[in-house]
């Protein structure tokens, strides 16, 4: 195993008795007390580390199959229509909590070692098995918990009987301390078993999915004053632990809007939670991508990270514009949304930020044997880009936008259009270390509420970034394919994204709302929670609501669970 | 070092692997499915709707399980990928549209994109 020996010199010093900073006492001259472990950061790498990151170290993101709205909702179920209930699910409660411990032990040492080397190599001469809790580095030392009093003193006993590759022993101290900070959870049992219910009522087995958005101010919690907040170790240890105990066959987790900064604990899931596909990390507070390595080990097909930090699209802050409306995120880096919200908004020169200086962008519409002019896709065609039709190289060469200024100015020239961003897409084709490749699909129409044809876009993009650093990606390449929308793809366009639960407090209906709602309710058989939500969404119109319900409810995508009363 | 081709090289030459590249893809994809892994890189991913199949062998077995096709390409778009991006390989971006119909199926409109790199092309150049 590799060992890091930079920092060797600094603690031989601190062999010497004098120089040693901050005494603390008790057996040895580097023991310390219990109270000064309080949550120390734990890394197993040193603080300069010039490791590698990969872009996407957890493995390809992958859309989920199908169109729709259902479908692209992280951690929700997809389409309805399958028998309520499914496999798995809370199971009754355990005998007993935590497991008969005879006290906790502390074991400092020396030196900064590898981890991975470190903990074999002592697992090599010990004489018992024992597990490592809450490993950490603080200054030179590594640090970390053994659960009972024979493993710490056969610990002990490998005392000085390991040599490092640079020929020095390594030495292992040992102390009694409390029980580590990780395991003091600050939710009491009782406390744990209403998160534990919360938790089921969150949870869809049909699609072994677990919806845990914004969960600390879930009423069930509120209600009893159980704080539950994922960025802090004990909530999100608990919380992992009942997913362990009770529904490990998890696929899905929703664990956005939480305020989580740190992937530490969720470095656990690789074990303790192996199927999972979908983990949606979306409005959190992610600041580097770093962070994301700590997943490495899960196999995922979904990770959703927009609303981070991390992927802050624009340079320059003041030009980020917050998209307004649902929340539908793009699984990769690129804020989507907001590149279509500066589309749409009538200037698109701020656009400008999203290309790289030497980025090229082409235009192709299908051949078209309609008059052009009569032709909706008119505005695109003289500048569409078509290898088969042209032949000449000088055309070609002229119908490629190259240079960010010239594709920037290109697009300003190109009709007023409106998007539906709750329709579109994102496919992730590839990824290196420098590229990440990515298509988006989706409906616009022409102008601002004139009755035109809708046209569909298929953008395909190669964007350039640094894995390495937090920086956000810029587009190098794009190209944009443009035809008519299908009968189908405009049925569907435009229309208000299907009833969700929130958590968001429920105004206050007037009478004629609170009647339309239950008889609403009674004719389509929905819980009053997703009926108003529908009629909500539908502006209390109820023939367009009760219209878009019956569309919805044909499709298959309204699950089981709203029509629990 | 390489001698780096101004821009507009690259778009012609582009232009032409383009070509060449898609005649030969659905020229495989209709009539010599078996050999169209051949054109995909080991580690190479398709995305088809929304799912991923990688690898010789997930590629062998997807294109196996699709029926016989009949593509009609109607429209070829191309990039040369800025070399910052490719760390300095050459790449492209190929785009195209079209109709299709798979045995038994109804004819759809199809659309795909690919990224080459420089090997692909040094295998098309000497076929």
């Amino acid at each position: 195993g590799g060992h890091k020996g930079r920092s060797y010199d600094r603690s031989r010093r601190d062999r010497q008795p004098g120089s040693h900073s901050g005494g603390f006492g008790g057996p040895g001259p580097r023991s310390r007390l219990a109270d000064m472990d309080e949550d120390v950061a734990m890394s197993d790498n040193s603080q300069d580390s010039s490791a590698q990151h990969r872009f996407n170290p957890y493995g390809r993101p992958i859309r989920k199959g199908g169109d729709g709205r259902f479908d692209r909702r992280p951690g929700k179920g997809g389409g309805g229509g399958r028998g309520g209930g499914g496999g798995g699910g809370f199971r009754g409660g355990r005998g007993g909590g935590g497991r008969s411990r005879s006290g906790w032990f502390k074991i400092p040492h020396g030196k900064k070692y590898d981890k991975q080397w470190l903990l074999t190599a002592l697992q090599n001469i010990c004489s018992v098995p024992y597990r490592p809790v809450q490993f950490h580095v603080d200054h030179n030392r590594a640090h970390f918990y053994v659960d009972d009093s024979s493993t710490a003193h056969a610990l002990h006993k490998c005392s000085h009987k390991i040599t490092d590759t640079d020929g020095y022993k390594v030495e292992v101290h040992v102390n009694p301390s409390a029980p580590p900070s990780s395991l003091v959870s600050d939710l009491k049992p009782e406390h744990l078993e209403h998160l534990k219910q919360c938790m089921a009522k969150r949870f869809d087995g049909s699609q072994q999915a677990l919806d845990l958005n914004n969960i600390r101010t879930d009423p069930d919690l509120v209600s009893q004053n159980i704080e539950v907040i994922l960025n802090r170790k004990t909530s999100m240890e608990a919380v992992i632990k009942i997913i362990e105990e009770n529904i490990p066959e998890l696929t899905c987790l929703n664990l956005s809007n939480n305020r989580i900064h740190k992937l530490d604990e969720l470095a656990e899931l690789v074990t303790k939670v192996p199927n999972l596909k979908t983990l949606n990390l979306s409005h959190n507070e992610l600041k580097s991508d770093r962070e994301l390595d700590k997943l490495k080990g899960l196999k995922l097909g979904e990770l959703w990270l927009n609303r981070n930090p991390l992927c802050d699209f624009f340079k320059d802050q003041a030009s980020y514009i917050r998209s307004d409306g649902n929340d539908l995120p793009a699984p990769i880096g690129f804020d989507v949304e907001t590149y279509y919200s500066i589309y749409d908004s009538g200037d698109r020169q701020p656009l400008l930020d999203a290309y790289h200086d030497g980025a090229s962008l082409s235009l192709t519409t299908p051949y078209s044997t309609q008059n052009p002019s009569r032709s909706s896709l008119g505005e695109y065609h003289k500048d569409s880009r078509n290898l088969r039709r042209h032949k000449d190289s000088t055309l070609r060469y002229r119908l490629l936008k190259h240079t960010r200024l010239n594709v920037v100015a290109f697009l300003n020239e190109l009709p007023k259009t409106q998007h539906d961003i709750a329709s579109f897409t994102v496919d992730v084709n590839t990824y290196t270390n420098t590229l990440l490749s990515f298509t988006v699909s989706g409906v616009f129409k022409e102008g601002e509420g004139k009755v035109n044809p809708l046209l569909k876009y298929l953008k395909t993009v190669q964007t350039y970034g640094l894995s390495t650093l937090c920086h956000s990606l810029c587009i190098v390449n794009d190209q944009l394919f443009i035809r008519m929308a299908t009968t189908e793809e405009i049925r569907r366009a435009f229309v208000a994204p299907a009833p969700t639960p929130s958590s968001s407090p429920v105004p206050t209906l007037t009478a004629p709302q609170q009647e339309m709602l239950t008889a609403f309710s009674q004719k389509s058989g929905m819980n009053l929670e997703w009926s108003q939500k529908c009629l909500q969404d539908n502006e209390w119109d109820f023939n367009r609501a009760a219209q878009i319900f019956t569309q919805l409810k044909t499709d298959g995508k309204i699950p089981d669970v709203a029509f629990i009363k | 070092m390489a001698t780096t081709l101004d821009f507009r090289t690259h778009v012609d030459q582009s232009c032409r692997y383009s070509e060449e590249f898609v005649n030969i893809y659905y020229d495989c994809m209709d009539k010599k499915r078996r050999n169209l892994t051949r054109l995909y890189l080991d580690k190479a991913t398709l995305v088809w709707n929304g799912n991923a199949v990688s690898g010789q062998d997930a590629l062998a077995e997807f294109f196996e399980s699709l029926p016989s096709s009949e593509f009609q390409v109607h429209t070829l778009d191309c990039q040369p990928v800025h070399e910052q991006a490719t760390q300095g390989q050459t790449t492209l971006l190929v785009v195209t549209g079209g109709t299709v119909k798979f045995e038994g199926n109804k004819q759809r409109f199809f659309n795909q994109n690919f990224l080459l790199t420089a090997q692909l092309l040094i295998f098309f150049k000497w076929k």
